[in-house]
């Protein structure tokens, strides 16, 4: 039995194949239900103007209950965009994907989100604690939003 | 699907509620945190839509047996094919959610499929994606349909050490606060609580269709409902144990912060020698929680809390092991301790015998040192292995508070003696301690290697030395030193942490100053009393264009020195 979030992610997927991805957003990879790549470009007068980004989506089974872990790759030559939220390991500090996410979002509409958050830029500069952050950092940015610790007994 | 025993997964009406069902159909497979018994009560006063079994998919044109074709397997059995997931409806073991699942055929004559018929002008669910009759559940604040498989997941953010709230969940459509549903049942009834009842005088005789406006259409309603509503149901009536998820959560950092660390003076020497586990059980039983599987982490917590001590040794089993092994460490440092005192006693002794009436700076020195000396040799050879050597020597236990009702057998000696639980021992050495203390959480950070250095110590304590060297030598039990201190002297000394406070400003204060202190335990790397993710201003004027809010900026994502 498939399920939550696989059974979502395929509909969103049947989607995304039956009427395409919104303009700028193109889907790289979806070869899974745990994993998903897509490129983001900026459309119009931007400072990222002609840029193109990749952002990984990884899915928990309780997906879209649980936020999906979103970043920008910086491997295989991909380069995190530089903005005031965007830290050079390529996680990303948007409130959608922390506690302000909705299950009601969907990965297009993240994409979009974030698509947004680069064209509204206005200062190319990397978050100010970009070296400490990066420097301890965990592999998964979901992990930084939500710090649980352990120590409850 | 031609076997019409597909169609006959009718429920058995005593626990079935308008053909759906009191327990989750399986769409989501974590746990069962919610309260059951609050549901299914909330199920049978209709006032939340029961769990129907979801379709995957829904075209209007479908006849009845495509309709349940097309439902959800429950969600016992694996099933692969179209075709087998029906013959599950009779195949359903007993150890499903409930055994009256097991299907009769009904008889294959019957028309009338109200299973079917209700789900006619199925409404897709915008979070699962899956279709439910039309009868669903509505936000109360912008009338978003959700089924009550997905309204059981959504719930307030569990409280952690360093983000000591819960949040109320938002409404996952419009982002309001307090997500509360209203939910209209149908026209007609089935199951629990019918009255009289098409079901039984229509069964096998007519279709439920013809007294039954099965696809009630749900009119767009123009206001949105209070949260207090009384036809409102919230996230948090089906969760009512939050606030002890809550408040257990904020005992577990009260107490963290009411660690105690216990000190022995030896000689002009501050031991630590034990730590305080600071438990506070204010809270008894929890609501709620009990019917959930056990696989939620909140479980683990209340088993916990729930062992009240009732012996002098219960209070072991709670004890964190962090807890322990720090007292151990400190213990077998204190007898090395005492033993190197020992040995310098006797020497100095022998020296004094030798250089005995010469000069008066030696005797001086012999005054201030010899009897706590001496007494802790008592302490160490009376019994050297236990705590409990802390009774001849008198402990001194530092930022006591009422908060820490139970603290560890060592701390528990001093509460006996001291007598007053109430009051903080105000040592008029109080600051020297507190030097001290600095030095022992430092020895907490690094409590894997926790052989605190006696002359590190020694330098703290300094200053205690200086202002206890009158007392000391006259007194035996410190205990009766800490009563004497207790009323004589209130001195205002420079205060490294916030202590020493009453009770009342202590609880807010000394959580947020000792959550500092004990961020590097090991057990919690990451933790910060920051916020970690804090709303940058200049962020939401940035992104003030934006459908959801995108400003959040982490501030301090990972915590050093």
């Amino acid at each position: 039995m498939a399920s939550i979030s696989s059974r979502r992610l395929a509909k969103e997927l049947a989607e995304i194949h039956s009427e395409g991805c919104p303009v700028g957003i193109n889907l790289v990879k979806a070869d899974d239900f745990t994993c998903w790549w897509f490129t983001i470009e900026v459309m119009g007068e931007s400072l990222y103007q002609g840029d193109k980004f990749t952002l990984q989506f990884r899915f928990d089974p309780q997906y879209p209950i649980s936020s999906p872990a979103v970043q920008f790759v910086v491997t295989e030559g991909r380069q995190a965009p530089i903005h005031p939220h965007v830290y050079s390991n390529g996680h990303i500090c948007a409130s959608i994907l922390g506690n302000e996410w909705s299950p009601v979002l969907s990965v297009v509409a993240v994409c979009v989100t974030l698509q947004s958050m680069l064209a509204s830029c206005k200062d190319k500069q990397r978050p100010v604690d970009n070296d400490r952050y990066v420097r301890h950092a965990p592999d998964n940015p979901k992990k930084t939003q939500f710090h649980y610790d352990d120590d409850t007994v | 699907m031609g076997n019409s025993s597909s169609s006959s997964s009718r429920p058995h009406q005593d626990d079935s509620v308008d053909f759906g069902y009191l327990t989750p159909q399986g769409v989501y497979t974590g746990s069962q945190d919610w309260n059951h018994a609050v549901v299914t009560q909330l199920i049978c006063a209709r006032r939340l839509a029961p769990f129907y079994r979801p379709l995957e998919d829904y075209d209007d044109s479908w006849t009845d047996d495509q309709i349940l074709a097309a439902r959800r397997s429950p969600p016992e059995p694996e099933q692969s094919s179209d075709s087998s997931r029906a013959e599950t409806s009779q195949s359903l073991p007993a150890s499903a959610s409930f055994k009256s699942h097991a299907k009769r055929p009904s008889t294959l004559k019957d028309p009338a499929k109200p299973e079917a018929a209700i789900y006619r002008g199925a409404v897709e669910c915008p979070i699962c994606f899956l279709y439910y009759p039309p009868n669903i559940n509505h936000s109360r604040c912008c009338d978003q349909a959700i089924c009550t498989e997905c309204f059981v997941q959504i719930k307030r953010s569990e409280p952690t050490t360093t983000h000591l709230v819960s949040e109320p969940a938002a409404c996952p459509y419009c982002v309001q606060d307090n997500f509360g549903i209203v939910y209209t049942p149908p026209p007609w009834r089935a199951g629990i609580g019918q009255d009289g009842s098409w079901l039984d005088s229509h069964k096998g005789s007519s279709t439920p269709e013809t007294t039954t406006p099965t696809a009630p259409t749900h009119k767009r309603r123009q206001k949105s409902f209070n949260a207090d509503s009384p036809e409102v149901v919230t996230i948090d009536h089906i969760r009512p144990d939050w606030e002890a998820k809550l408040a257990a959560m904020q005992a577990a950092v009260t107490r963290r912060a009411n660690r105690r660390i216990i000190m022995r003076q030896v000689g002009d020497r501050l031991i630590p020698v034990g730590i305080t586990s600071g438990r506070v059980h204010a809270l008894s039983g929890e609501e709620g929680g009990g019917e959930s599987s056990d696989n939620n982490g909140g479980s683990r917590r209340s088993r916990r809390r729930q062992q009240h001590p009732a012996g002098p040794f219960e209070q072991y089993l709670g004890q964190d092991l962090e807890e322990l092994m720090l007292m151990e460490a400190m213990r077998l440092s204190l007898i090395e301790h005492e033993e190197q005192q020992r040995k310098e006693a006797e020497e100095k002794k022998k020296k004094e015998k030798d250089a005995a009436g010469k000069g008066l700076s030696a005797d001086h020195n012999g005054s201030s040192l010899g009897p706590s000396t001496s007494q802790a040799t008592n302490g160490a050879a009376s019994s050297p292995s236990s705590p409990t050597t802390s009774q001849s020597s008198g402990f001194l236990q530092i930022r006591q508070s009422s908060k820490s009702r139970s603290p560890s057998p060592a701390a528990r000696q001093t509460t006996a003696s001291t007598s007053n639980d109430l009051s903080p021992p105000a040592f008029s050495t109080l600051s020297a301690a507190l030097s001290t203390t600095s030095t022992a959480s430092a020895i907490l950070n690094s409590s894997s290697d926790v052989h605190p250095s006696p002359s590190e110590i020694a330098q703290n304590a300094s200053k205690l030395a200086a202002e206890t060297e009158s007392r000391a030598d006259a007194t035996e039990g410190q205990s009766q030193a800490a009563q004497e201190a207790n009323g004589s002297s209130k001195v205002s000394t420079p205060r490294p942490v916030p202590v020493h406070a009453d009770s009342s400003i202590s609880e807010s204060t000394t959580v947020i100053g000792t959550e500092a202190t004990y961020e590097h335990l090991p057990s919690s790397p990451e933790s910060s009393q920051e916020p970690l993710i804090s709303k940058k201003p200049s962020a939401t004027s940035e992104d003030a264009g934006e459908p959801t809010e995108m400003g959040s900026h982490a501030n301090t994502p990972t915590t050093t020195q």
